[in-house]
């Protein structure tokens, strides 16, 4: 098994990752989502190789399902799933809290979306449309931090095959990092990176005025 | 000259109704501007109340002259149009005597009339609600805490309804009030309306050919409400009516919404409001009404 902080699990560069606080305590209507998602696509417009958007709801007190869409879903549709090779950018929503779930959720499920999520204690949360295996499969692996598959498999009880698809398709969708031969949730890249050096924020500058529209 | 439209005595959802109907006729006269006659209003529900702003704006818009309007006589109903902020609205719509714009002062109303023009409106809407709602939904209602964010989100989407498809200004405004009539409790009423394309016209153009001689303002009002369609080919369209929905259903309200000739609702047990009615009087835009009742000891 590879726990959290094991080197023996692959080895991977850190991401790049940078935070982007949603200094807004109201996150409601489609305008104001299309200035928050503006706001952090231009964080990574000229970023390579891989890296971590964390987006933080600790200070949002209301968000709705339309800005819920504009701000989560889309940057999942865009950043998100199925990127090519040359987009390697993965998305972790932090601070999120049981009246934030509702609308975030149903955003994503329309589009058939998920996302990887941290609750304001921590906990990881699978946000989204996903399938009971593959939700199973991502919470064991949040559990660990980094595992390899044939690990993953056995802690399961799964054939090998079956926890590698599993594993894939969360790749695929950007829910977990690929790092080495292992693979790792973005709530321990995120820890990683973390401890390497500062993320950089999304200045209040760079983020629109509660009613930026 | 004046064609004079008398206010049914009692102006809620079903005043509106008459005023709607009565509407055309007075149209009919040329060149007469319109008098509404509210003198002899004794009770204003706040679906009534920009219910008569919306009416004043479609006679407005039809005849080309702002229609003049008779205040309540009733001290009761005349310091309710106060404190609802009526007539700071009523000014944009009625061509009302100097200094008839009254300022109210303190409100216990949930939210005053409000004019949605913009996603701002929206905004400093939501914003304004969140303590008073949280007073009103926990300490009158007995609803549980998490209900006054759900309050907010839901009252965002439905302000954003107007600026989706309406395409000009709407009103918004919430109050509670004791609904002797059905509950025998106390129920917290939010109408939301404009005058403009309404559902059928909003949806028509990525719609209508599916349905064919069956579109209507009623087949819209179903595809929106309960499918969950919008006027966009984006699935992430169309999700904040289908919000809406669940909660009111959650909370044993009430919502009804009405377009051009029809009203959809969803209508609880304590209620006997039509699912769907349809050929009713024209009237544009969309008007929406939900009530929330308080929880009962065995709901809570």
């Amino acid at each position: 098994m590879s726990g959290p902080g094991d080197a023996s699990a692959g080895r991977a560069a850190v991401p790049a990752i940078a935070v982007a606080s949603l200094y807004q305590e109201y996150l409601v209507t489609r305008q104001t989502g299309r200035a928050v998602r503006d706001g952090i696509e231009r964080l990574f417009a000229d970023r390579c190789g891989e890296s971590l958007a964390v987006i933080d709801f600790r200070d949002v007190v209301v968000i709705d399902f339309s800005c819920a869409d504009e701000v989560v879903a889309k940057l999942v549709m865009g950043f998100g799933e199925d990127q090519d090779a040359s987009g390697n950018l993965f998305i972790l929503v932090r601070g999120v809290r049981d009246d934030h779930m509702d609308p975030v959720e149903g955003a994503l499920r329309r589009r058939g979306l998920a996302v990887a999520a941290e609750r304001t204690s921590g906990e990881p949360v699978l946000l989204g449309d996903v399938d009971p295996d593959s939700g199973e499969a991502w919470r064991m692996l949040c559990a660990c931090g980094r595992i390899r598959s044939h690990e993953l498999a056995q802690k399961l009880g799964l054939e090998p095959g079956s926890c590698d698809r599993l594993l894939a398709d969360l790749y695929r969708r950007r829910l977990v990092r690929r790092c080495g031969d292992a693979f790792e949730s973005l709530s321990f890249a995120a820890s990683a990176a973390d401890d390497r050096s500062p993320p950089q924020e999304l200045q209040r500058d760079d983020g629109p005025a509660p009613n930026d529209g | 000259m004046s064609r004079v439209i008398d206010v049914p005595e009692v102006l809620d959802h079903r005043g509106f109704e008459q005023l709607v109907r009565y509407l055309p006729a007075a149209e009919d006269a040329a060149g007469a501007r319109i008098l509404f006659n509210a003198k002899h209003v004794r009770w204003v529900s706040p679906y009534g109340l920009i219910g008569l702003l919306a009416v004043g704006q479609v006679a407005r818009e039809r005849t080309g002259l702002s229609p003049r309007i008779e205040a309540p006589e009733t001290r009761e109903v005349r310091t309710y149009l106060d404190r609802m902020d009526f007539w700071q609205s009523a000014h944009e719509v009625f061509d009302l005597e100097p200094g008839a714009t009254r300022s109210h002062g303190a409100s216990d109303a949930l939210l005053e009339i409000t004019p949605i023009r913009s996603h701002h409106d929206v905004h400093a809407v939501v914003e304004r609600v969140r303590e008073r709602s949280a007073a009103i939904l926990e300490n009158h209602l007995h609803y549980p805490k998490p209900s006054v964010i759900q309050f907010s989100v839901m009252l965002s989407e439905v302000c954003q309804n107007i600026i989706e498809h309406a395409e000009t200004v709407g009103w918004v405004c919430a109050q509670t009030y004791n609904y002797r009539e059905r509950l025998g409790r106390e129920v917290l009423m939010l109408a939301v309306m404009d005058v403009g394309v309404g559902f059928e016209g909003s949806l028509a153009s990525e719609h209508a050919r599916r349905f064919g001689e069956s579109w209507s303002a009623a087949t819209a009002l179903e595809a929106a409400l309960l499918f969950g369609e919008s006027r966009f080919r984006d699935p992430g369209r169309g999700q904040g009516l289908q919000a809406i929905r669940k909660q009111v259903e959650k909370w044993d309200g009430m919502l009804a919404i009405r377009s051009g000739d029809a009203q959809i609702a969803l209508v609880p047990d304590w209620d006997d409001y039509p699912p769907m009615q349809r050929s009713l009087p024209a009237f544009p835009g969309a008007q929406i009404l939900i009530v929330m009742p308080a929880r009962t000891v065995k709901a809570r």
